[in-house]
């Protein structure tokens, strides 16, 4: 090895850094979930339910989980800019097999025939998704810059969990104005939209995040 | 001398606030660590480009080190990056082959042995790890991996494939 050459240029060239801190990533991206939600709320309204302030179980269960699978996965995507071997992050994976349950409470429902508006509120439905997929690229803006400034280590996976984490939180900002209750509407169009949003992470943030 | 966990952390933290009398000591430690990791992991011809790409890589993503945890495990995760991102373009270019020389030196310590490329290859299925080690480390064509592990020419190509991908999702594992 030419260390000395080397060592001595890396040397020259060293200047103070500061070190990452993950709150930063994190900060600034409740901080656009929280704008994307509110003009979501701004352009299309909030559920009716929740400003008489009696909102629906439904919608809190599934709020709650769109959050929390935004939430941790997001914190692993942000781990991953500071790589260690030894060093798993795995509330993620809690999170998504928790949001599982939707789609999977849906097909049970389904089989039995009782589709809801699944379909017949097909527009919606895509509308739906529509808005979840635009929440989530703003959502992913932060994670995606965060990773590119960091070391992720394994870059496909950093994908899938991009798209996973900007899906939920995505998806979390239209839940608010979305008035669907039903399980099966659930499971089909918000599990499409987080699915969309896993398949296209996996396919561009490895490209970006290179290094 | 071998480095050790504490010492190479704290001229980390120092490099990171710009000393470079300690960033130059640390690059001169983390360039002999590396030669250990790297040799009979990939050609000895092939170690000293190895390193030297990861310590170009620890330069330009050392503000990714957090000071308040280990050294090593930051340094491992990205020496294997590097590894796997070589082995990758080897396979994907069907550049050079690569000669099967062994160092005479096989000194790990504690640290070391825990987030060895070894570690790496063990949680691979024995034939991906297998058809991986006689190509790409070993530096054998694939008709001679072929005779020598029994595979067909695709079943080599395809644990190959596979292997190098999953290698790349194990990197920051035990």
């Amino acid at each position: 090895m030419n260390k000395s050459f080397n060592i001595a240029a890396l040397v020259d060239d060293l200047e103070p850094v500061k070190p990452m801190r993950q709150n930063v990533p994190l900060v600034f991206l409740a901080v656009i979930t929280v704008a994307v939600t509110s003009l979501v709320i701004w352009t299309q309204g909030m559920r009716a339910d929740v400003l008489a302030g009696r909102p629906d179980e439904m919608f809190l269960i599934r709020a709650g989980v769109l959050l929390l699978l935004g939430g941790a996965t997001a914190y692993a995507v942000t781990s991953m800019a500071s790589p260690a071997v030894g060093r798993s992050q795995n509330g993620w994976q809690m999170a998504l097999a928790a949001a599982a349950v939707f789609p999977l409470a849906a097909i049970v429902v389904a089989s039995t025939g009782d589709i809801g508006p699944a379909m017949s509120a097909m527009e919606s439905g895509i509308r739906c998704m529509s808005y979840s997929l635009i929440a989530a690229v703003a959502t992913a803006a932060p994670m995606v810059v965060w990773l590119r400034k960091g070391a992720p280590s394994s870059p496909e996976r950093a994908g899938w969990l991009t798209g996973v984490a900007s899906g939920g939180l995505g998806a979390f900002a239209y839940n608010l104005h979305c008035p669907f209750n039903n399980v099966v509407y659930i499971g089909l169009w918000y599990s499409l939209s987080i699915i969309i949003c896993a398949v296209v992470g996996r396919m561009i943030v490895p490209r970006l995040i290179k290094w | 001398m071998i480095a050790r966990e504490e010492t190479m952390r704290d001229l980390m933290r120092l490099s990171q606030a710009g000393d470079k009398q300690a960033y130059a000591v640390l690059l001169e430690q983390t360039g002999r660590w590396l030669a250990r990791f790297f040799s009979q992991k990939i050609a000895a011809d092939a170690v000293d480009d190895l390193v030297q790409e990861t310590l170009i890589s620890l330069h330009r993503k050392r503000a990714s080190y957090d000071p308040s945890r280990p050294f090593l495990p930051w340094l491992a995760a990205i020496a294997r990056y590097r590894w796997v991102d070589r082995l990758r373009q080897t396979y994907r270019h069907a550049a050079d082959e690569l000669q099967d020389q062994h160092s005479e030196e096989s000194h790990e310590d504690v640290v070391g042995a825990k987030i060895s490329i070894d570690n790496l290859l063990h949680q691979l299925p024995q034939a991906q790890a297998l058809a991986i080690r006689l190509v790409k480390i070993d530096g054998l064509s694939i008709a001679e991996a072929c005779i020598k592990c029994g595979q067909s020419e695709p079943l080599v190509k395809v644990n190959i494939h596979r292997g190098l991908k999953k290698l790349a999702m194990l990197i920051e594992s035990e």
